[in-house]
Order: structure tokens, then sequence, then C-alpha cells
């Protein structure tokens, strides 16, 4: 049995899932194990986790963080991502089950903005453009607009004004050598550090894109200078995915992922980076490298 | 589970941006128990901990050194009462905002949990070390570039992801912001007591960081982002001084061995100190930490909200153990910028 298949009954059997083992259910890892199943056409398990991303989305489309906390809305791009991938792949509800309403949580995320700033001599980002926020009223960071991105491109509404903005942000938030961190680039004339994670994520949400600007091939550089075998789980995933969705595959990404595997199992088995590591496992054909479905989807209700 | 529609929302105009809970208690029920079960409840620990304004200073220190006795040395001659942790959960917390094997200096040194770990088990206590890095969300990525994740396993020590737990309310004790309260991770809520044990840096914002600022990790991300920009709407000195009001459960032990100076909290460069400061009352040890580093705490905002509600910032008002401040003050370099130099005695070292 691979790695990948261990995962895969590993986690068909802990939907909802969380950060760590022991943890409360949470929406981020559940989506991402959605996606991991739905792609090996594990639709009944898969069907477990949308259905539970339903119960929690809120009567203005959005979903909370957990079960108990309903804000901030942050994992609606996540939940909107799993819910499409999973009607995409064949995967539906038993009848009796909720319906996640992707068209409802597009609708808020739509709505959502990050707070704008007047331009300042102590920042080096362009404060007047606008993403999304972690946290309702509260400044754009890039992660979060990286994830609404993917989401818009992944329901038909990559070319739709706000994501076109957030593509621009994105790019804005790249530092000067490539990469990029949780959305800072310098501060008070000082160039900030890059960190893997958000890197890959802002790639994922820009392939596909025409853009030329220096920074995004500087970016898959310094990915593929950074990673290595020992390059933490979620990390190396989002790297390699991050590539991946530019035509940049790594030929060790298979025994550098296998060993973060391993690494995860020591380490108490996160449902988190093990959803990671499955959807990382696929290269090219993860779930989050919607490059290939920018437009051809319509939003449906699963 | 609380639905959407059991929670307050916020508006656009909420002060809060995240939600309160419908029901504002002291603490918020975590998962149908109750929670907040610590500090206040335990009337020994309380007295423990509340010997107000003093600050223990070891000099010549150093990370393969006797650490553990300086720590025991520190805690005991700021009048911290070891009966009193017999049993109970006590959180170390470390500052890991952003590790990187670059930068050693800019998060607190293993061997400072270490140490502090195996002296709170030998009185008893049930260890375990939690933080919520602000700009990193992969954990095991911070464990693994700060060198955290040996020192756990090396000396079998639970970690507690703070910005990936269950979370519940407190109230804001402090209201100098908006803020009507605050979110904490259940490890943070339950514990008995908080170990701040911050790394000495110079702050870009807000002059410095020790052990006050270093309460921002016990903030979950979850529920604040990466960063967690809900605080920083609201004013850093502000919830600076609100979350150390709402979380009086809190002693600290500060890495001054190698410090940052410049651009900290994230740029700055090494600054060697040898120094470990360890006081029961945060506001008082920030005071002197502030002073070894040639800032005048008075001038830093949130010492001022602290002062004399928190605790005392003026010397005369903090007993001093271990050695003394005076011939120990070694001014940091700051960024030349108006609102950092004017936190600083006299015309120290600035970096442009």
């Amino acid at each position: 049995m691979s790695f990948v298949e261990e995962i895969l009954d590993s986690l068909a059997g802990r939907l909802p899932c969380g950060y760590h083992a022991g943890g409360p259910a949470s929406s981020e890892p559940t989506a991402l194990a959605v996606m991991a199943l739905s792609a090996q056409g594990r639709h009944l398990a898969a069907a477990k986790g949308i259905g539970w991303l339903a119960e929690l989305q809120a009567a203005d489309g959005s979903v909370g963080p957990t079960a108990s906390q309903a804000t901030p809305g942050w994992p609606t791009s996540l939940a909107v991502l799993a819910a499409q991938y999973a009607a995409d792949s064949g995967g539906a509800l038993p009848t009796t089950a909720k319906r996640f309403d992707i068209d409802r949580a597009v609708g808020w995320i739509l709505q959502t903005r990050g707070e704008a700033l007047p331009r300042t001599s102590e920042m080096g980002h362009d404060m007047t453009l606008v993403g999304w926020p972690w946290v309702e009223n509260t400044h754009s960071w890039i992660e979060p607009t990286a994830l609404h991105v993917l989401a818009l491109k992944a329901v038909g509404r990559g070319d739709h004004p706000r994501a076109r903005e957030a593509v621009r942000l994105m790019i804005d938030r790249l530092l000067p050598d490539g990469g990029c961190n949780y959305g800072n680039t310098v501060v008070m004339n000082q160039v900030l550090r890059p960190h893997l994670q958000p890197t890959g994520l802002t790639m994922l949400a820009l392939a596909g894109e025409t853009n030329a600007d220096p920074r995004i091939a500087k970016s898959l550089n310094y990915l593929a200078r950074e990673l290595s075998p020992r390059t933490p789980a979620a990390s190396l995933a989002y790297g390699l995915m991050g590539l991946a969705a530019h035509g940049w595959p790594q030929d060790s990404a298979n025994s550098w992922l296998e060993a973060a595997y391993r690494r995860t199992i020591a380490l108490g088995s996160s449902p988190h980076r093990l959803a990671l590591i499955a959807l990382a496992a696929m290269d090219a054909q993860s779930p989050l490298n919607v490059r290939n479905r920018h437009g051809q989807r319509a939003t449906a209700a699963v | 589970m609380i639905t959407k529609a059991q929670e307050n929302q916020p508006t656009s105009n909420s002060p809060d941006r995240v939600s309160p809970p419908r029901m504002n208690r002291r603490a918020l029920v975590l998962g149908g128990g109750a929670a907040a079960a610590g500090l206040l409840t335990y009337p020994l620990l309380r007295r423990a901990i509340a010997k107000r304004g003093m600050a223990f200073i070891a000099r010549g220190q150093s990370y393969n050194g006797p650490l553990e006795q300086t720590l025991r040395d520190g805690l005991l001659a700021t009048g911290f009462e070891p009966a009193a942790i017999a049993g109970k959960r006590v959180l170390l917390k470390p500052n890991l905002v952003e590790p990187t094997r670059k930068s050693p200096q800019m998060t607190t040194h293993p061997a400072m949990v270490v140490a502090a770990a195996a002296v709170f088990r030998q009185w008893g206590a049930k260890v375990i070390v939690g933080e919520g890095p602000g700009h990193v969300r992969d954990t095991e990525l911070a464990l693994d570039e700060s060198g955290m994740q040996e020192a756990l396993d090396s000396e079998r020590l639970e970690f507690a992801d703070l910005n990936y737990e269950d979370v519940g309310w407190l109230e804001n004790a402090g209201r100098a912001s908006k803020l009507s309260g605050f979110w904490f991770p259940r490890s943070v809520i339950e514990a008995d007591l908080i170990v701040s044990m911050p790394k000495i840096k110079t702050h870009h914002w807000v002059g410095f960081t020790a052990s006050m600022k270093n309460l921002y990790g016990t903030i979950p991300g979850i529920k604040y982002g990466w960063p967690k920009n809900v605080l920083h709407h609201a004013g850093i000195p502000e919830t600076v001084f609100d979350i150390n009001a709402s979380l009086p459960k809190a002693i600290a032990i500060v890495d001054g061995i190698v410090a940052m100076e410049g651009d900290g909290p994230i740029m700055g460069s090494a600054k060697p100190l040898g120094l470990v400061i360890v006081g029961t009352n945060p506001t008082a040890v920030d005071a002197t930490v502030a002073r070894l580093m040639g800032l005048a705490p008075e001038r830093v905002p949130y010492l001022q909200l602290a002062a004399n509600r928190l605790g005392p910032i003026e010397e005369s008002f903090i007993a001093q153990r271990g050695e003394a401040v005076a011939g120990l003050v070694s001014p940091f370099k700051v960024i030349d910028r108006p609102h950092l130099r004017a936190l600083q005695t006299d015309a120290g070292p600035r970096v442009s």
C-alpha cells in the first residue's frame, strides 16, 4: 500500500477532522481532506465532510473555522473549493444530507473585503488594493486572498473584478527577490523574509495568470531552491503544489512527501498535514491547481 | 455547537471585529465544561505570584550553562512559592513569532524552555509548552526552525499549538482598547500559571518586546489571523495591556542571553547580553528590561498603561534581586524614527 493510500484510509475514517489529532473538528483540514478523498474516488467518505461543512454554513453563506466558531469566515474559500471539486469529480451527497450552497458562499466571498488603508512611506506594499482579510473589517493579507481567488477560479469566477484586483494585490505583495510571507514586503525600509507556505499558496493562486512580473519566476526559483527532504509537511506540500501548478514538477517530490508523511505520523498524525501531503502527491493534478478549470465551471449546490 | 444565528454578529462599526459570544461571562464554557479553572481559584497560587515589584537579574549566563539553577534562584528570590504549583498546570510560552535558523536571536532559545520545564516539574507541576506563532501558519516549521521540536522531544514535553485549539472567551479586564474581550485557546484558559518566556528585542512599532508583548502569542490565529491584525487595529499598546490585564496568572522568565537590537522584532541583529531576568510581575520585569536596554519605561506606551495598575514601573518601587540594573545597562540600537528616539534615556545608538 502506498503512503497516499495509507493517508486516504486514515482520513476517510476521521471526517470531519482537525488540525491535530484530538483537536476540534475544523473547516480547513476537513475541506482539504474532502478534496484529497474526492480526487481518488472516495466519494462516500468525502460526502461526509461536505455534509459537515454544509451544516456549518451560515445563512449568509459563510463557514467559520470550527463547529463552535461561526466567525471569522475565511474558511469559506476552502469549503467552496471542496464542494465544487467534489461535485466536479462525480461525488454526490445522499439525498437526505444538507446541501452546501456554493452560490451563497460565493456571494459572501464577493461582499467580503479587506480594509484599504492610505499608503504610507513606512510600508512597502500598496495598502489601497483590496483582497481578503483573515477577519472581517481588517486589512487584506496574502493567504486569505490567495484562498479566495482559488475559490473564485474554481467556480468559474476568476474574471470577476474582485479576483482581478486580488491578483494585482498578490503580485504587489511579492518580495523583490521572490517569495512572500504573510503579506508584508518592506517595513521601515527593511525588506522582509519570504516563507515557503504562503509562497506556495500564492503561486497556486497565480497559476494561469499572464502577468510577466519577474518576481513570479523568482518566487518559483525560491521554492525550488529552498524545498528539501527536511521541509515540514505543510510548507513542503504548498511549495510543491505551487511549483507543479507552474509546470515546475520536482523529481524528488514523491520521496520528500513520503518522508514528510513518516514525520507527520511520528508527530501525532495531524489530519491537516496528512491531507496536504495527499494533495501535493497529485502534482499538477492537485484539486488546488485550479488553472486548468478556470472558466469551465458552473456553480452548483452539492 | 454555536450557530451563526446564536452569536452576536459584529457590524461594520463593531470595535471587536471578532464576534464575542452571546454570553459574556468571565470565561466562556469550553466544550461544555467549565473553563478558567486557573489561578483565581487557587488562593495559595495567587499569593505565590502576588508579590509585586520584584525583578531578579542574573548576569554571565549562557545557553549551555546552569540555567536551571538560575531560574530556580530567580523564582525563589522574587517570591514564588513552589508549594503552590504542585499538581497544577503550567504553560511555558516562548516567543516563536517567525523562526528561522538564520536569525536565532529572534526567538526564545530552547535551553531556556528546557530549564524552566525542569524547575516546574521538580516542583510537582504538569508542564506544557504552548505558542501561537504570529507570522507563520506552519507551526511544525516554527518548531523546527527554532530548534524547539528537538527540545520538546528530548524532554518529552507536550506542545499546545495555540493557533488551532478550541477557544474560550474572557472579558477584557483592561479596557484600554475597545475590544470587549478576547478569545483564548483552551490551554491558556485552563493553565493555572502562564510563564511568559520572551526574547529581549527591540520592536519597531512599540519600542521593545519582552514578557508583556509576548502574550500576543496566546491569541489564536484561527480567530484573529496571521498576523493577528485585529489587535493591531485596536491599538498595539492598548491590546498588550488588555491581554495582560485579562491574564493575571502570568509570570516572566526572560531570555536576554543573546538579545535582538536594531530593526526588531524580526529583522534585527544579535546583541549578546548574557542576562536572564525573572519575576512574578511581568510589568515590573519589563520595566527592568527596558532600563537594561537604555529605554525609559515611563515613555513606553504599554508600560504607561500598566503602571500601578498591573504592577510598578518606577525603579524605586521594584525590589531588585540578583544583580543591580546599574552597571548592566547596555543601550540597544533602535531604528532612527521619532517615536523610537523618544523612548531612549539619552542619545543612544540608532540605525537607519
